[in-house]
């Protein structure tokens, strides 16, 4: 009996190191593939891309795990400071852009170059980046990026032009968060981006996020609002 | 855009793999000057040969000095021009608050994976920032605070929301620095209304502290350390609180608290092991020497008072001459440093006397007494206290008086160090010793005064300025001095003039002053003086 209590306790710990030492085996994984990107310095294979792709996935995945196991053991907290929403939004558009043309998918971004935004931008950007990861799977050909001040908040819409949420998704977002073993959705992504929204607060205001059809591009809409 | 081709570019990262993709993708942008260094000495070496524009430095470096070490070592070398980059790269996704190191953070951390576009948008970003605040940070490289002030306030009347809350910040900490709590208060209470941001309500809380209001200081740093577990800086803000209230085992508590959330801090343990000492911590003093040491193998913090003070913990527990060992690692660790020779034979003297090898002992001690002479007038003060405790023991009381005296010359104004003098000569002999020695240095101080200011109120301007100067060159750390020969020095610039160099003089003077914990109520009006007659020497030329 006591082995299992052992067991119980400590799982959470394994699975926090374990997932630190894949990361660590990933970045060697992208190096080496990089090496072997760099033997092709023109007519470069398409796949590398693909790689690429695939591998920054699994890094965001690992990611938000590991930042998921720290705030459930208080070894996390956001750091917050006030950020250019341009530079934040740029820096998706930099991560994410080449990758996205492959599958001919047009990443827009459109926002004001006074708004400023508190944040913490390094969870906030791979909160969006994940979105974007997500609205890839549903879009035709095209994302849209933007943001906007709303009253006590700042919005960021992460919109596509497929055919939009299913209607018992949007009745019960909570509930769902997307998992679909079908598709390879597991909820992780969506878990992560609502605790980060969450952890963003200003006086008594959290941050939250909404999904809707309104999309300016006839799919799907995401918002991630930031009081 | 940023154009790479001038720039002169190091990248520190000990994996091939990682150096290659790295040059793959800067001379992708065009950078044209690119050195590479696999490990944290190397990276050194290569900053003394070269000043690198952009440094790009992996946090982890393998088994040598990490990321943070090597900034701090750069840093500590002056290696950086205050122009240049530094920008760690790291895995970590929460950099800023994990890898924190006490007032020495790189530009900018770069979290991996990431991509040419990314490096460069980064790059960028980093320059103009860099660039908008060079006005600030020019002043701060070459230690003129008010000046720094000064343009912080004028870049801050630009209401450039890009750099907003950094200047904020920087202006915030500069008003600490001269000991305008008042200012520093403010601003922190601007932010505050507008945001509630864990480093402005740091910032009140050293406010707190550096007032005197030690209890107010350590109710906010507890809630704030509850509320945001990762601010590191409130531990150690939270330890001096606990330490000033002679709450050692709330300092330890709090220092604790932060060395398991970044175990690779040295300075941390080196003030743990400190402070578990004077309680007798034994184990856990021991627990943070051998940290301490095992982290100064890469670092510029390493000091050679670990091993000693490892080595009489050991005698406390288990005295064995297995402690020896520590002498000898010692001076293997410190080669070339005088202090490190003579600490290692004063700790030898008593690493003998403790196992009863008298003779031994005495030998050691004589090499103390030869290498203090030669040396101990360079020696840390901590470092003196404990030779002149040697020799004493040894019915030495020449070196004794001559120790005691200089250190008290030198610390008269430092109440916590003349109080653990007065402890030790009280434990040594009797109470009136030390006293007797600081009342007569005191009432030197108050003559060497009296003489300057009446020769000065006389018109002999030169005369008075010759009495301090002499007088600092005996007393370099006194307050009062250093102050009345600021005052003189811009009062004779005032009505009499001077060249650029007088000028600098007595800037100097002044800076000391402020290094010395002048508060800017009695230092500020001086500088703000110093400052329009310079300004007005600039415009008739």
């Amino acid at each position: 009996m006591s082995d299992s209590t052992t067991t119980a306790v400590h799982f959470p710990a394994i699975l926090a190191s374990s997932v630190h030492d894949m990361k660590n085996s990933l970045s060697n994984l992208r190096a080496l593939i990089s090496q072997l990107e760099s033997r092709y310095p023109d007519n470069k294979p398409p796949e590398f891309k693909l790689l690429e792709f695939e591998s920054n996935r699994l890094n965001n995945s690992l990611m938000q795990l590991l930042t998921l196991y720290k705030i459930e053991a208080s070894q996390f907290n956001v750091s917050i400071d006030e950020y250019s929403v341009r530079d934040i939004l740029d820096e998706i558009v930099a991560q994410q852009s080449s990758l996205l043309a492959l599958s001919k998918i047009e990443l827009v971004a459109e926002c004001n170059d006074d708004l400023y935004c508190f944040c913490d931008s390094t969870m906030i950007s791979n909160a969006i980046s994940t979105l974007v990861n997500n609205a890839q799977r549903y879009c035709r050909s095209k994302i849209l990026l933007s943001a906007k001040q709303e009253e006590d908040y700042v919005v960021f819409y992460i919109e596509d032009d497929g055919a939009g949420y299913p209607q018992h998704f949007l009745a019960d977002t909570q509930k769902y968060y997307g998992i679909d073993l079908a598709t390879g959705n597991t909820g992780l992504g969506l878990f992560f981006v609502a605790t980060i929204a969450k952890m963003h607060r200003n006086g008594d205001k959290l941050g939250f996020i909404k999904t809707d059809n309104d999309s300016h591009l006839g799919g799907a809409r995401f918002s991630l609002y930031l009081p | 855009m940023l154009n790479l081709s001038p720039q002169k570019i190091l990248i520190v990262e000990d994996q091939a793999v990682m150096r290659e993709t790295l040059k793959h993708i800067l001379y992708g942008m065009n950078a044209k000057q690119i050195i590479e260094a696999e490990n944290g000495n190397n990276a050194i070496a290569a900053m003394i040969k070269t000043r690198f524009d952009i440094v790009l430095c992996d946090y982890n470096l393998g088994a040598g000095k990490n990321g943070q070490q090597v900034l701090e070592e750069a840093r500590h070398l002056k290696l950086l021009p205050f122009s240049a980059l530094f920008l760690l790269v790291t895995s970590e996704q929460n950099p800023a608050m994990v890898l924190s190191a006490v007032g020495n953070k790189p530009d900018d951390y770069l979290i991996k994976p990431f991509n040419g576009q990314q490096l460069l948008n980064r790059l960028e970003r980093c320059f103009i920032r860099k660039s908008a605040l060079a006005d600030v940070e020019s002043e701060l490289d070459k230690g003129n605070l008010y000046q720094a002030i000064t343009n912080c306030e004028t870049l801050l009347a630009q209401h450039d929301k890009k750099i907003r809350m950094q200047l904020l910040k920087i202006r915030a900490e500069l008003a600490l620095k001269i000991s305008d709590f008042k200012t520093a208060k403010a601003v922190y209470l601007d932010v505050l209304l507008e945001r509630d941001l864990p480093w402005a309500r740091l910032g009140l809380a050293i406010v707190a502290y550096s007032e005197g209001d030690y209890f107010d200081a350590i109710e906010s740093l507890h809630e704030l350390t509850e509320q945001f577990p990762m601010l590191l800086e409130a531990y150690d803000w939270l330890a001096k609180a606990y330490e000033a209230t002679k709450n050692v085992d709330g300092a330890i508590s709090a220092i604790t608290q932060a060395i398991e959330l970044s175990p690779h801090t040295i300075l941390r343990q080196q003030q743990l092991a400190l402070l578990a000492d004077s309680v007798n911590s034994l184990d856990l003093a021991n627990k943070a020497y051998k940290a301490a040491i095992k982290l100064g193998r890469n670092s510029v913090h390493k000091s050679s008072s670990d091993f000693s003070g490892l080595a009489k913990n050991l005698l406390k527990t288990k005295a064995n001459s297995t402690v020896l060992n520590l002498v000898s690692e010692l001076l293997e660790q410190f080669p070339d440093d005088p202090e490190a020779r003579l600490r290692a034979a004063a700790l030898e003297t008593e690493i003998y006397r403790t196992l009863g090898k008298n003779e031994l002992a005495q030998k050691s001690y004589e090499k103390t007494v030869k290498l203090n002479k030669q040396f101990g007038s360079e020696a840390s003060r901590e470092l003196r206290l404990e030779i002149a405790q040697t020799c004493f023991q040894r019915g030495n009381t020449e070196i004794f008086d001559q120790i005691m005296q200089e250190l008290i010359k030198t610390n008269i104004d430092d109440k916590k160090f003349l109080e653990s003098i007065t402890r030790i000569c009280t434990e040594m002999m009797n109470e009136n010793y030390a006293e007797s020695l600081i009342h007569r240095v005191k009432q030197e101080l108050v003559d060497i005064n009296n003489r300057g200011v009446s020769l000065f109120k006389e018109g002999k301007i030169k005369e008075a300025l010759a009495v301090f100067e002499q007088a600092i060159s005996n007393l370099p750390n006194n307050q009062t001095i250093v102050l009345n020969i600021s005052k003189i020095m811009v009062h004779d610039l005032k009505t009499s003039g001077g060249d650029s160099e007088k000028i600098q003089k007595a800037q100097a003077y002044i800076n000391k002053a402020i290094q010395l914990g002048i508060p800017h109520d009695k230092i500020g009006g001086l500088q703000a003086e110093l400052a329009r007659i310079t300004h007005h020497q600039h415009h008739s030329r």
